[in-house]
């Protein structure tokens, strides 16, 4: 009777106890609470050995990045790197604010350029870097609040018309050239040839992503070759002074979406299509051009009928071949990496630095970038070249400055909001003035 | 036993067959839900370490957020017609397979499994069914209604979103009214037979009624299932075709954390709860009053 009063009085305390400190736990997580950083002491023992985490949101390169943990292991053999994937179909923001919430984010964290000034306040500057002296022009620029940049340029994307040679040379008689298709007259004339030559003409992808981040976003971009016009135009949008129906860049670019509209293959149900048709058709040859960027290389090349000859050109917005944009290709700085600075040991932020500079300085980091995930890198000490068709077009178009930025830090429900109402102009279900009247809407209301 | 102990001892025991499922239970409903309400009234955006508290501005937002009304009317009109073909299509399923057919445990069975697959795994499958089945099958038949997929269109996504609706869920109301008709009582269905009456009076006048309890507890079940929805709708159609199907969860979801308002997102949270609270409230209250006893 005695053992079991005692063992009662334990079971209540234990029960106590943890109700309690369950309590403090979650009082530390209030997102006030947690502006001081404790920085415990969790991992990194005497010995020397840290542990560091790399949260990894491009999906596509999450075997590649575990390899290139290896490769770092053995030239930093006190070093652990491990790679957290972001679930499909998650957002980034939505991991890493998750991760921050349960005090526990990892070291490095891989973000989409417009996500990280929301996580200034938690992450390290990266001003004093190495690297920072090597980085391409212009490539941190996003990421640098009140003179300091906070994050590492991981790779360069682009994006733009991909063209299967084989098909367009079929097309055109002979070996096209990518140069002659700087107006819109010439992109349809190409569009018919290619279906004169027994061949669909293009494909356009549905996906909201696509046409909301990727397509209606060079309407502002291509204002100007001016950032500053750029940057003015939408300060306009947002205080609602915009009126698109009467913008030249807009239309023009809207001209070249009906064109499109026109020649899809999908034309009968243009909402049906699913990003996987999209390398397929293209990749076999059923189209001559696909609306996407160089990260879908690895599922064109798993149908590639065309030997591997594909590249990108540009979509134009009027029958001026001088007009701007008409020969730029979009390309900008798309992942970031930053480093947690809260929960993060000095020596886990310092590993996580020499990480950093292991991909732009060591060899095995080189091969890793550029061989093995085929990222175009934003470092111009990095000499290697891309073995996959779709980069190299990118670095030629680089080379020639033959660039557009993209508009990689737009409100983060932009995408998702545009591109519906890019999809009901795609579907018919909407004519451009609403379309036109839907956008000046969205606008004024972004925080 | 218990009641010759002191007041604390049988606390204690009290506490230890209660606390551990009151502990979490508190911490995994109570807690987050009353931290909830009090982000209601600040304006975080999910990750910054500041946040000040605007009052009741974010409410104010929910009722000036026109797309959230609107997504709420739509998947009220999705609750209504999925409620109702739900219960109907389980109750006949359950009288018909309660009649003694050949192999009804087997039929039974295969009516319940399609609730035992998650709802992110059926949405999946049948989004496959509607966007490459269907339409190869209407393609080489010439059936014009299979022609092109059905979540391409506003209307047909919706209807296809019910038809998945349907077949998740009947089954498993089947079970519930398979087990409201085995206690229909025996002699009172007798009496009647004897009496002369036919299957149909016997349905109408007999059955029905004493199965009040089952129909409150299906549809109960169905309309806070329903009200509910995100799995389905996230993976059939994603809301599209251009967000004409996105049901009042997800766009309470995109609100917090693709639109980065967290507090307003959170306040459209607790304002769906206390609606679907009060409908499934009035909804049992209602429906209790129907009643009989045997």
């Amino acid at each position: 009777m005695k053992s079991w009063k005692s063992l009662q009085t334990l079971l209540a305390s234990f029960v106590m106890v943890t109700v309690v400190t369950a309590c403090g736990g979650n009082a530390g997580s209030t997102p006030a609470a947690s502006n001081t950083a404790e920085g415990s002491a969790n991992s990194g023992s005497a010995s020397g050995d840290v542990k560091i985490t790399l949260l990894n949101s491009k999906g596509e390169i999450q075997t590649q990045l575990e390899d290139a943990a290896k490769a770092f292991k053995e030239d930093y053999p006190n070093i652990t790197l491990e790679i957290i994937p972001v679930p499909a179909g998650q957002s980034p923001f939505e991991k890493a604010s998750a991760l921050y919430a349960a005090n526990s984010p990892s070291t490095i964290t891989m973000l989409d350029t417009g996500d990280v000034e929301k996580f200034k306040d938690r992450i390290l500057d990266l001003s004093g870097e190495k690297w920072m002296s090597d980085k391409v022009d212009g490539s941190t620029d996003l990421t640098t609040f009140d003179g300091k940049n906070y994050a590492f340029p991981l790779s360069i994307e682009g994006y733009g018309f991909i063209y299967n040679k084989a098909v367009l040379d079929k097309a055109v008689g002979g070996s096209f050239d990518p140069a002659t298709i700087t107006t819109t007259q010439a992109l349809e004339d190409l569009f018919k040839k290619t279906e004169a030559s027994g061949t669909g003409a293009l494909i356009v992808s549905p996906m909201d992503w696509s046409l909301g981040a990727h397509y209606l976003p060079l309407a502002y971009a291509g204002q100007s070759a001016d950032k500053a016009v750029v940057n003015q135009f939408i300060a306009d949008l947002k205080a609602g002074s915009v009126d698109l129906s009467s913008n030249t860049v807009f239309n023009g670019l809207m001209d070249t979406f009906d064109i499109m509209k026109e020649h899809n293959i999908d034309k009968a149900s243009p909402l049906a299509g699913t990003y996987e048709r999209g390398p397929e058709v293209l990749g076999k040859g059923e189209v001559g051009i696909w609306f996407q960027g160089n990260w879908a290389w690895p599922q064109i090349s798993s149908f590639d009928t065309a030997s591997g000859a594909y590249g990108f050109l540009p979509v134009p917005i009027s029958n001026n071949p001088d007009d701007f944009g008409n020969t730029q290709i979009s390309a900008a700085v798309s992942k970031r990496l930053v480093l947690d600075k809260e929960k993060s040991t000095p020596e886990q932020q310092s590993a996580a630095k020499a990480f950093l500079e292991w991909m732009v300085y060591q060899e095995k980091g080189q091969d890793f970038l550029i061989n093995k995930a085929n990222i175009v890198p934003a470092f111009n000490n990095i000499t290697l070249e891309p073995k996959d068709p779709l980069a190299k077009s990118i670095q030629a178009y680089i080379a020639g400055g033959k660039i557009q930025e993209s508009m990689s830090a737009l409100p983060a429900d932009h995408w998702s909001k545009l591109g519906a109402s890019m999809q009901k102009y795609l579907a018919g279900a909407a004519d451009r003035a609403t379309l036109a009247k839907e956008i000046q809407d969205y606008w004024p209301t972004v925080k | 036993m218990i009641s010759e102990k002191g007041l604390w001892s049988r606390l204690w025991l009290r506490l230890l067959f209660t606390g551990p499922t009151l502990f979490a239970f508190a911490t995994v409903m109570i807690v987050p839900f009353l931290y909830g309400i009090y982000l209601t009234f600040t304006n975080w955006d999910g990750i910054s370490t500041t946040s000040t508290m605007v009052g009741f501005e974010n409410y104010a937002h929910v009722w000036k957020d026109a797309v959230f009304w609107k997504s709420f009317y739509l998947t009220l009109k999705y609750v209504v017609i999925s409620v109702a073909l739900v219960n109907v299509v389980a109750f006949l399923l359950a009288y018909f397979l309660s009649s003694g057919l050949r192999g009804q445990s087997f039929f039974r069975a295969g009516f319940f499994i399609p609730n035992l697959v998650g709802g992110i795994v059926l949405g999946f499958v049948w989004q496959f069914i509607f966007s490459n089945v269907l339409v190869s099958i209407g393609q080489k038949s010439g059936i014009a209604l299979f022609g092109t997929s059905w979540l391409a269109e506003p209307d047909k996504a919706f209807f296809a979103l019910i038809i998945v609706t349907v077949w998740q869920y009947a089954g498993y109301m089947m079970v519930i009214y398979v087990a409201g008709l085995m206690n229909v009582p025996k002699d009172i269905m007798e009496a009647a037979s004897i009496d002369g009456a036919t299957a149909f009076r016997k349905l109408r006048t007999m059955i029905l009624p004493l199965m009040v309890p089952s129909f409150i507890v299906c549809v109960f079940l169905s309309l806070q299932r329903t009200f509910m929805v995100y799995d389905l709708n996230l993976t059939l159609t994603k809301g599209g075709p251009f967000k004409s199907t996105e049901m009042v969860s997800m766009h309470v979801y995109e609100k917090a954390f693709l639109s980065r308002d967290y507090g307003v997102g959170q306040a459209e949270a607790l304002v769906l709860f206390l609606l679907v609270a009060g409908i499934t409230l009035l909804q049992v209250y209602f429906s209790k009053k129907l009643e009989v006893e045997a």
